[in-house]
Order: C-alpha cells, then sequence, then structure tokens
C-alpha cells in the first residue's frame, strides 16, 4: 500500500514523565480525547474519569474505537517492558483512502495522511519493580515512609498537571486548525487512523 | 431564491449551534439538568444512536433530550446578532461551624452569609459586520457546509474543555447524591452582563475558542474563569443529622394505647429534615443511579425537600433582564415545588428573574406513579427511612446487615426517593410497611407496641453482592455519572461496607430494590393466609425475618433502663404460638398493650405480604 504524507498537519505533544503503572491511564485519557475530537459523525460522548488523577476525559462511545486503542496500548505496554527505562513515542495517524487505478506499478489503495499526533513519554520505572505489572494499582504506600509518601503525592500532582495540560493542548490544536480536516463522509462516525510506534524507537 | 434558502440555512446553523453550546454548558454546570439527562440515558433500552432525536443530531453530538428550559432560554435570546452570554454562579452558603444546628433553626441558616460568586462566564456570540457582501450562491452554499463541519469541531473541545475546567469538579460533587453542600451551582443567560470588577479581572482566565466562519459573519465562543476555587471554603454538610422524633412512641407525651394505622391509610412515618439528597429516580425496575456525568450520574427533587427546609431565600437577580436559575435552599438544593409553581408564572422571559422551570414533563414526580392509585405511596413520598427486614443468612453478603452499627449516622434513613416508590408502584405492591418506614427500636425499650407505626428500622436488606455491581457497572459504563468523590473509579459505587461515609448514593434505592427481592423471593414460597401464625411451614421465612427483626431489636440496648419490660418479652412465645396468652407477659405490660404489639407484627406481616404480591386487605380494626 502506498503511504503519502503531503499536506499533513502535525502535532507533537508535551512529553509525560509517567510511571509504569500510569500508562494505561494516560494513553487511554490522550487517544481517546484526540479521536474524540475527530470522530465527527455521530456520537454519544462518553464521559470517563480516571482513576488515577482527578480527570474526566471523554470518549466517542464507539466500541471498536476503544477495542482497538486498547490493543494498541497493551503492544506499547508491551515494547516498553522490553525497553525500560526509555523514552517512547507513540503515533496516531488519521488518513484518508484513496482508490488508485491499478496498474503494474502502483497498488489499488493508497493513504493518504493529512494530520499526525505524537505522544512522548518518559517511562520513569522499571516495569518490573515491587508494584508489579498492575496497571491500574495505586502506589503501595509505606506506612513509616512518610516523606515518599509526600514525594509520590507531588509526583502524582505533576504528572495531573502535565496531563491536564497535554489535554489543552489537544483541544488548542484542533481548534487551530480545522481547514485540512476532510469532509465527513454519511455514516462514518470517525475518520480513518492507525497507532503506531515509529521505527526510531523501535 | 438560493441566496435565501442558504442565509437560512446559515441562520439554522447559528441558532442550533447557540443551542447545542447551552445545552452542552448547563449539562455539565447545572446538577439537576445533567439527573435528567442521566435518567433518560437509563430509560433508553439501548444507546443506539438510530433512535436519537432531530434536536441531536444537529453537530452530530448527542445530548439527550433539550430540556425546555433551554429553548425557552434560546428562544428569549433570539436575536442572533446578540451575545448569549451564560454566567455560571457558584453560591457559597456561609460557613457555620455547627451544620447541625442549622437543621433546628433552618431559618437562621438560610439568612446566613450567602455568597454569589461568578466563577465562570461563557460568552456565544455570531459576530457579523454591519456591511455584508453579498456572496455567490456556490459560495454560499460551500460556505455553511465548512461552517457546519467547522462547528462540529468546536462543539467536541467546547464539551471536552467542560470537564477540565475547575467548576466541573465542583458540579460533580453536587451531582452526587450521597452528600450536601454549603455551596451551589446556578446559571444566569442573558444577552449582557455586568462586568467583571477590576480584582475578579486579574484573578480570572480567559479562553477563546477560535471563531468559526460562518460568511458573512464568525461564531465566536469564549469562556472567562476562575482557574482556582480553592479560596471558597466548599465542604459538605452533614448528611444524616439526627433529629428529635417528637412523637415517639418512648415519650411520656405519646398517647400508648394509640393504634396502628391500617395499610390502606398508610403508616404514618416521621419526616426527616430534608439535606438535600437528591434521590435517584429510574425507570421502573431498574437499578438506581449512583450518578451522574456522564458518569456517572435524573434525580428529580421530591416534593417531600420541602418538608424540613426553610422558604427558599432567593436573592433576585439584579439585572432585570436576567433569566437565572431557580432558588435554593439553605443546603444548596432546588426546590421542586418553588419551581413547578414558577412554571406557570413565567409569561415574559425578558422580565422574569427566575430561570424558567423545567417543563411538566421533566418533573421529577414520576406521573405514573403519581397516577397511581395507591394513596399510601403518595402519601409516603414525603416520608422518610424505608425498613427492611434482614433475611436469615443463606449465604448473602452480610454486609448490610447491622442494625446496631457503631455509626449512629447509618441509623437515620434518608427520605424516600421518588425512585424507590415509583418502584413499588410499578411493581404494584401495596404500600410496604416495611419500606414504609417503621422503626421497631421500641421493642429495644420494652416500649409499647403500638409505637411500631413510628419507629424506623436501621436494618438494611442482606443483598447479592453480585447483582450490586452488575447493575451499577451497567449504569456507569455509558457516561461518567455521578461519582462518589472525584477520582474514584465506578467500582467504588459498588456496595462496600466500609468506613466511607459515601457507600453507596443511595442505600435505600438499593434497599428497597432487595426488599422487593427478597420479598419476590419469598412470594415463590407462595403466602396465601391473612393472619399471622409463625408455625406455618409456608411461611417460615417471613416469620424468621421477623424474629430475626424483633431478636435484634431485642437484645439492642434499651433506651429506657427499664429491663423489667424489655426481658419479659419472649420472642420464643410469638414463634411457637404467637400471642397466645396475656399471662406470658409481664404483669406491668397490660394485655392491650400486648394486643398492640400483635396488632403491630400483623401490620408487619400483612405489608410483607403485599410486598411481594399477594395483596393482604385487612378490615380489622387495628
Amino acid at each position: 500500500m502506498r503511504t503519502i504524507i503531503m499536506n499533513c498537519e502535525v502535532c507533537q505533544l508535551k512529553e509525560l514523565e509517567v510511571e509504569h503503572f500510569e500508562i494505561r491511564e494516560v494513553l487511554r485519557c490522550i487517544l481517546h480525547t484526540i479521536v474524540f475530537h475527530r470522530a465527527l459523525g455521530l456520537v454519544r460522548p462518553k464521559d470517563v474519569d480516571l482513576e488515577l488523577f482527578e480527570i474526566t476525559y471523554v470518549q466517542c462511545g464507539d466500541v471498536e474505537v476503544e477495542k482497538k486503542i486498547d490493543e494498541k496500548i497493551d503492544h506499547f505496554i508491551s515494547w516498553v517492558e522490553k525497553h525500560p527505562n526509555k523514552k517512547s513515542q507513540i503515533c496516531l495517524s488519521f488518513y484518508e483512502v484513496k482508490s488508485k487505478q491499478p496498474s503494474w506499478f502502483t497498488n489499488k489503495t493508497e493513504r493518504l495522511y493529512w494530520e499526525q499526533w505524537y505522544l512522548n513519554l518518559n517511562v520513569t520505572q522499571h516495569p518490573k519493580s515491587h508494584l508489579g505489572k498492575s496497571h491500574h494499582s495505586k502506589v503501595v504506600i509505606d506506612p513509616g515512609d512518610s516523606g515518599a509518601s509526600e514525594e509520590r503525592s507531588s509526583r502524582r500532582a505533576a504528572v495531573e498537571a502535565s496531563l491536564r495540560e497535554v489535554l489543552f493542548q489537544i483541544i488548542k490544536f484542533v481548534n487551530e486548525k480545522k481547514d485540512h480536516v476532510p469532509p465527513i463522509s454519511e455514516g462514518v462516525i470517525y475518520f480513518p487512523y492507525e497507532i503506531t510506534i515509529p521505527r526510531k524507537f523501535q | 431564491m438560493e441566496m435565501d434558502r442558504e442565509s437560512g440555512k446559515l441562520e439554522q446553523i447559528v441558532y442550533q449551534f447557540r443551542s447545542k453550546i447551552l445545552h452542552v454548558i448547563l449539562d455539565s454546570r447545572v446538577p439537576s439538568l445533567h439527573h435528567r439527562h442521566q435518567r433518560q440515558l437509563q430509560q433508553q433500552e439501548s444507546l443506539s444512536l438510530s433512535r436519537v432525536r432531530k434536536t441531536d443530531k444537529w453537530f452530530n453530538l448527542v445530548l439527550g433530550d433539550r430540556p425546555a428550559v433551554l429553548e425557552n432560554l434560546n428562544f428569549s435570546l433570539r436575536n442572533l446578532l446578540d451575545p448569549m452570554i451564560i454566567d455560571v454562579i457558584l453560591v457559597h452558603n456561609g460557613s457555620c461551624s455547627s451544620s447541625v444546628d442549622n437543621l433546628y433553626t433552618p431559618s437562621a441558616a438560610a439568612s446566613g452569609p450567602s455568597t454569589e460568586t461568578v466563577i465562570e462566564r461563557w460568552v456565544v456570540q455570531y459576530d457579523c459586520p454591519r456591511v455584508i457582501a453579498t456572496p455567490s450562491g456556490a459560495d454560499t452554499s460551500v460556505s455553511y457546509k465548512k461552517t457546519y463541519k467547522k462547528s462540529i469541531v468546536l462543539l467536541r473541545s467546547l464539551y471536552a474543555q467542560m470537564r477540565l475546567l475547575p467548576a466541573y469538579r465542583i458540579f460533580r460533587q453536587l451531582s452526587s447524591l450521597s452528600q450536601t453542600y454549603n455551596f451551589d451551582l446556578i446559571y444566569k443567560v442573558s444577552s449582557f452582563s455586568h462586568p467583571f470588577s477590576r480584582e475578579e479581572e486579574d484573578v480570572m482566565k480567559e479562553y477563546s475558542f477560535v471563531p468559526v466562519e460562518a460568511l458573512p459573519g464568525h461564531l465566536c465562543v469564549s469562556v472567562t474563569y476562575c482557574p482556582t476555587l480553592s479560596e471558597f471554603n466548599l465542604e459538605p454538610l452533614v448528611s444524616l443529622p439526627p433529629k428529635i422524633i417528637t412523637d415517639y412512641v418512648g415519650s411520656p407525651t405519646t398517647d400508648p394505647m394509640r393504634s396502628f394505622p391500617s395499610s390502606e391509610k398508610g403508616v404514618r412515618a416521621t419526616s426527616f429534615p430534608l439535606r438535600g439528597v437528591r434521590p435517584p429516580s429510574s425507570a421502573p425496575f431498574q437499578r438506581p443511579h449512583s450518578w451522574s456525568s456522564g458518569f456517572h450520574r435524573g434525580f428529580p427533587f421530591t416534593q417531600n425537600q420541602s418538608l424540613g427546609g426553610s422558604p427558599p431565600a432567593y436573592r433576585t437577580s439584579p439585572v432585570p433582564y436576567d433569566i437565572a436559575s431557580p432558588p435554593s435552599d439553605m443546603y444548596g438544593n432546588r426546590i421542586q415545588n418553588h419551581r413547578l409553581s414558577t412554571l406557570q408564572q413565567v409569561t415574559a422571559y425578558d422580565e422574569y428573574q427566575l430561570s424558567p422551570p423545567f417543563s411538566p414533563s421533566a418533573s421529577p414526580s414520576p406521573p405514573t406513579y403519581l397516577s397511581s392509585a395507591n394513596p399510601l405511596l403518595t402519601h409516603h413520598r414525603s416520608e422518610t427511612a424505608p425498613v427492611t427486614i434482614p433475611l436469615p443468612l443463606t449465604g448473602r453478603s452480610s454486609r448490610y446487615l447491622s442494625p446496631n452499627s457503631s455509626d449512629p449516622s447509618r441509623h437515620s434513613l434518608p427520605p424516600l426517593s421518588p425512585r424507590s416508590s415509583k418502584h413499588d408502584a410499578s411493581s404494584q405492591e401495596s404500600p410496604s410497611g416495611i419500606r414504609s418506614y417503621r422503626k421497631i427500636e421500641a421493642l429495644r425499650a420494652g416500649e409499647s407496641p403500638s409505637g411500631l407505626a413510628n419507629h424506623y428500622s436501621v436494618l438494611k436488606v442482606v443483598k447479592d453482592s453480585k447483582d450490586d455491581s452488575g447493575r451499577f457497572s451497567g449504569l456507569l459504563s455509558s457516561s461518567g455519572s455521578p461519582r462518589i468523590g472525584f477520582s474514584r473509579s465506578s467500582s467504588r459505587l459498588s456496595f462496600q461496607d466500609d468506613t466511607d461515609d459515601c457507600e453507596f448514593s443511595c442505600p435505600f434505592d438499593v434497599d428497597d430494590v432487595d426488599a422487593s427481592d427478597s420479598l419476590a423471593s419469598q412470594n415463590i414460597e407462595g403466602k396465601k393466609a391473612s393472619e399471622f401464625t409463625a408455625q406455618s411451614a409456608g411461611k417460615k421465612s417471613q416469620d424468621a425475618a421477623v424474629g430475626i427483626l424483633v431478636h435484634m431489636l431485642r437484645t439492642a440496648l434499651p433506651l429506657r433502663q427499664d429491663s423489667s419490660c424489655y426481658s419479659a418479652y419472649s420472642l420464643k412465645t410469638e414463634c411457637e404460638g404467637g400471642f397466645g396468652t396475656a399471662s406470658e407477659f409481664y404483669m406491668p405490660r397490660k394485655t392491650a398493650d400486648a394486643l398492640e404489639e400483635l396488632k403491630s407484627y400483623r401490620e408487619m406481616k400483612d405489608l410483607l405480604l403485599s410486598k411481594s404480591g399477594a395483596r393482604v386487605v385487612r378490615k380489622e380494626e387495628m
């Protein structure tokens, strides 16, 4: 399949420093927020509260989207576990599928990417720490270690503030760049998209 | 002609755009509106998008039925060139060191200091130049399609941003049914507003969405908001305050020979001062909501909200053309009665200082319920404290079996929610004395059994935890329904009998459902008899339940230190052969007392039976 990236708007989101158990929530929040802004078909928005942070984000409510995003997050987490303590990136791309006249030298379809989002994460903790692989577990607090607890709280607050900044960044971007968005097809809820880990990070 | 048609479409887009924005903003800032939306979501059989209304299809954003108030508001501001200014106002009741005192002197609290602060101001405007160059037909056609697409994007981002601003957290707190607070959110929609003071401007932040081209003008949306609300002393009020029951049967002034009311008349229960607990409502047979926003979180206010509170101290808006939100009582809750009466007074919106209330169809009083021929339920919509009899422990969770809970607040029961009553009506069950608020503490103190009518049990139904989680998860999956706390997951809304004060938002909805479940399960055994005979095998479970209840009360600490009367009561005798002989009772107790007691148990039994579907009509004099 031929890939064309022309007149593609690119948004580099602010880097987030997260711990392993926060990856899933953070990625869900960001990816769903972006897709919600690009699901311009008829949607019934679904509010979701994060467990680890006091943030509510919005999903477009499509089951397939939810499933696909969760799969990609699982894939990313596996990659992170194999490459611990490394900066990582996820790319969410929207494209149009253009059918092309088949010939000896060209494929039948081609993808025209019109928007790409780069999520930058810096996973700071080894995934196989004492916290284990529980993605939703909260930090186990040693009762006798109040100093570490305070540090954890402040770190958590910092991550929450950063995540909120990223969400505002998404809102700002989608508002500023609208002309490149393709027309909405009848019966289509969201534009075709893909979630990948860029090669340079693999 | 073509031009006119295209310009008509543009006008329609602008009009609907304003309506949609109003809907989005109020739905995520006004708890009552949001509750209504949640109720609609629960009532829908499925979340299929194929059955959405036309208004929902605008901008491809399904928000649920648009309340009439929104249409009225938008209509009143129908000049599209005028800005639509939506103020979200925080009403902060003065913090009182003793919130409990306010319960007994509501007038004092109502007249206490209360401040109103605009924490968000949304401005929606169609900015159109005076001199308009006439565009060509083709340009116009392409133009309005682009306008529509970009409006969709703007609305998406506005919807998301509503949940990121600080006021959303307050909204979620207020939407929670488990707590009441010393603050409330109201709104004001107008075509102009008083400018902020210099101090306010210094504090507030502004965000403007990129204007959407809507030739010949632009659609502009901006918000000015308080970046932090920490300086407001926003705190929850005491949720279940105790109240002295003046006609408690143990009181010397109470007539011990007072007859136990019949089931037809209903059981008179003592009302509680309402704490603004917003009872959930749902379609019949549905699990009560726990919240929402969804998610989680329709939660209308029952008419009993006015029982304990003072008349609302409504502060009229200084702006004559404002359309403000309904007044609230000292607890920051909407007074439904007031709002309904207000509806009838709405004639000219421009000069009306109360916001147009919801249409009657949106009334929190379920029409089907009110039209029910069940006077008891109607009567008891204003009453409180559903009472359930615990089932024998058959492997069910015992999380709720705690009549002697150390937490005194758990003994005070919130007002009956219309949901639970509605459930009764829809189940075609006769008024349940169990659910209708018996307090059996009289037995504890060895009081006359005639006092059973006016006492409340603190018992909760032993319920199946699996049912709980399943029901609640179903409710919460579709939205961020009101949650207890802010950052907690929906799992916390399962019934966890922990130290959290908000273990579930509507415990007695749970109880009601479970009561019906338990009674339904008992009904399977087939209850036909109308006489209270404990020895019947078919009624064993109910009698056992009654027995357990009595035993629990019996073993509880008496209110009075009159142990002689208490110890003389023989449960065993009752189980074996009913109230066989008067001589079984201690001499100080009169036969009449025993008969009263018997009658009360009969009443309870009848109510249980009626609850399970067997209509027991008792014509005996109580």
